[in-house]
C-alpha cells in the first residue's frame, strides 16, 4: 500500500506513468489558493500568491490499486461513494461514475483519475468540491457548504445541505444584477476583523427550470451533474460573477425542505450565537475528517465565525414563484440589519 | 448519582467556549457538539469552578429566585446529562486553605 506522496516520489524518480514535468503546467487561483495542474482545469488563472497551494495530477488506475491494496472493505467496492483513509494519512475518495482521488495527508497534492463515463465538467465539480475539501480541511481551512452571492459589495451566504435550494436562490439573486461568488464550497478567511468570503468555480449547480427562468439559459447543451441527478453544471459569464476575496456580511441557514413544505411564509430569524454555532458546525463541507486536532480548529473556528458574522435562519414556500419574495426578504433584513460588533480574538486561522 | 460534597472538573479533551452569554461543547472523544442555554452555562460555570458541588449549588441559590429543592433537582439532572455525554468527571472537594497563624 502507498500514499499519494509515495506515487508522487515515484513519479519525480522516473515513473513514465507521471514524468513529464506536466504537473504544474496549468496555475489557476480558486477559493483564495493556486491550484496547480497537469491538466486543464475550467477556471481562472491565478492572479496573486495565494494563502494556500494544491497541485493535482492526474494518474491510471494502476496507481490507485496500488495505493488502495488491502484496504477499506471489499463490500463498498461497488458503492456509489467509496472512502478510505490510508496509513500514511491520504485520503482515498471515489464515486463510482464519476473518478477516484488521492488527496495527500498534508493536503498539498491530489492525485487523479477521471472515469470514461464521466464529463469532464462532472469530474471537475467531483474534483474542485468534495476532493478539494479534503485537502482544504487538511491544510487548516474549514469549508461550508454554502453558496454565496454579492450584493451591495458584501457577500451573502447560503448555508445547507444538498437539495436545500442554496444554488436556486442563488440563481434568483443573479437574476436582479447580484453577482455570484461560488457554488456549494464557501472557504472563509480573516483579515483584520472581518471575514473575507473567497470566490469559487464559475458555475452554478441548476436544475433547468430554475436555469431557465432566472439566467435565460438554453439548457440542451449543458452537462448533467451526474447520472443520477436533473441539476446541470452551468458556467457562469464574467458579468455575473465575482472574481475577488470580498467581505462577508451575513449567512442564512436555508430550513430543511420538510420545514420549509410546511410554512406559507418568508421567514427571516436571527440566531442566538449557540444556535449559530450549531447551524454552522452543522454546515462543514466536510463531515469526514473528525481527527482531535482539525475538531478542535473547527471548533475555534465556529466560535469565531459566529462572534464576526451575523448568522440568521431563513425559511420559505419551496416554489419557484416565491423565490423572488425570499430575495427581497433577505435584501430587506440586509438593509435594516447593523455591522455585527467585532470581538478582537486571536485569529481562527492561527 | 454523585454526592454533592464531590468536585467536577471538565473531562480531558472537552473543549468549552463562550459565546454570547451562552455556552458550547466539544467532547473531541465523542465528537459530539452540544449547546448550552444561559442558565446551563451558568450551572457549567459555577459547578466547573466551584470547590465543591454544594459551593456551585449555594452560589447558584443566591443567584436565582428558585426554591431549593426545586434547584438541587435541576442540578442532579443537569450534572447526571453532563456525566453520561463524559463531559465532566467528578472527584473529591478541594479543601479549604488554612491561613498560616
Amino acid at each position: 500500500m502507498s500514499g499519494v506522496n509515495d506515487l508522487l516520489e515515484t513519479a519525480a524518480n522516473g515513473s513514465s506513468s507521471f514524468e513529464g514535468g506536466g504537473a504544474s503546467r496549468y496555475r489557476y487561483g480558486v477559493y483564495g489558493m493556486v491550484i496547480s495542474s497537469d491538466t486543464p482545469l475550467d477556471l481562472p488563472p491565478d492572479t496573486h500568491a495565494g494563502v494556500a497551494r494544491v497541485e493535482c495530477v492526474s494518474a491510471p488506475a494502476a496507481a490507485f490499486l496500488a495505493a488502495t491494496d488491502g484496504c477499506g472493505d471489499d463490500a463498498d467496492a461497488d458503492s456509489w461513494y467509496r472512502y478510505i483513509v490510508l496509513r500514511d494519512g491520504s485520503t482515498y475518495v471515489r464515486w463510482r461514475t464519476i473518478g477516484e482521488f488521492l488527496v495527500a495527508g498534508d493536503g498539498r497534492r491530489i492525485m487523479f483519475r477521471r472515469f470514461d463515463r464521466a464529463s469532464r465538467e462532472s469530474f471537475q465539480v467531483y474534483l474542485l468540491g468534495q476532493a478539494l475539501s479534503f485537502a482544504l480541511v487538511r491544510q487548516g481551512f474549514e469549508p461550508l457548504h454554502a453558496t454565496a452571492v454579492v450584493v451591495d459589495r458584501h457577500a451573502v451566504a447560503f448555508l445547507g445541505s444538498n437539495a436545500f435550494g442554496k444554488s436556486s436562490l442563488a440563481a434568483c439573486f443573479l437574476e436582479a444584477g447580484s453577482r455570484l461568488l461560488t457554488d456549494d464550497l464557501l472557504i472563509l478567511g480573516e483579515s483584520r476583523n472581518r471575514i473575507l468570503a473567497y470566490p469559487g468555480p464559475p458555475r452554478l449547480k441548476l436544475f433547468p427550470k430554475i436555469a431557465r427562468r432566472f439566467l435565460g439559459q438554453d439548457v440542451t447543451k449543458r452537462v448533467h451533474m451526474n447520472p443520477d441527478t436533473d441539476k446541470l453544471i452551468l458556467p457562469i459569464e464574467e458579468h455575473r460573477r465575482h472574481g475577488r476575496p470580498v467581505a462577508l456580511d451575513a449567512i442564512y441557514a436555508l430550513a430543511a425542505p420538510r420545514d420549509a413544505c410546511r410554512t406559507p411564509y418568508v421567514r427571516v430569524e436571527n440566531l442566538s450565537p449557540r444556535e449559530a454555532f450549531l447551524e454552522l458546525l452543522k454546515g462543514t463541507f466536510n463531515r469526514r475528517l473528525t481527527n482531535p486536532p482539525r475538531l478542535k480548529r473547527q471548533f475555534g473556528f465556529t466560535t469565531r465565525l459566529t462572534d464576526l458574522v451575523a448568522v440568521k435562519r431563513l425559511t420559505y414556500p419551496r416554489a419557484i414563484d416565491r423565490l423572488p419574495e425570499v430575495r427581497e426578504a433577505v435584501r430587506a433584513d440586509l438593509a435594516r440589519d447593523a455591522r455585527p460588533a467585532l470581538n478582537i480574538q486571536p485569529g481562527f486561522l492561527d | 448519582m454523585v454526592s454533592f460534597s464531590e468536585r467536577l472538573t471538565v473531562a480531558p479533551d472537552v473543549l468549552f467556549r463562550l459565546v454570547g452569554d451562552e455556552g458550547v461543547l466539544l467532547n473531541l472523544n465523542t465528537t459530539l457538539y452540544l449547546g448550552l442555554n444561559p442558565v446551563g452555562t451558568r450551572m457549567w460555570n459555577a459547578l466547573t469552578s466551584a470547590s465543591s458541588i454544594q459551593a456551585a449549588y449555594d452560589a447558584l441559590l443566591g443567584e436565582y429566585e428558585v426554591e431549593p429543592a426545586q434547584l438541587r433537582a435541576d442540578l442532579e439532572e443537569f450534572i447526571q446529562r453532563l456525566l453520561g455525554q463524559k463531559l465532566i468527571v467528578a472527584g473529591p472537594a478541594i479543601e479549604a486553605s488554612h491561613e498560616p497563624a
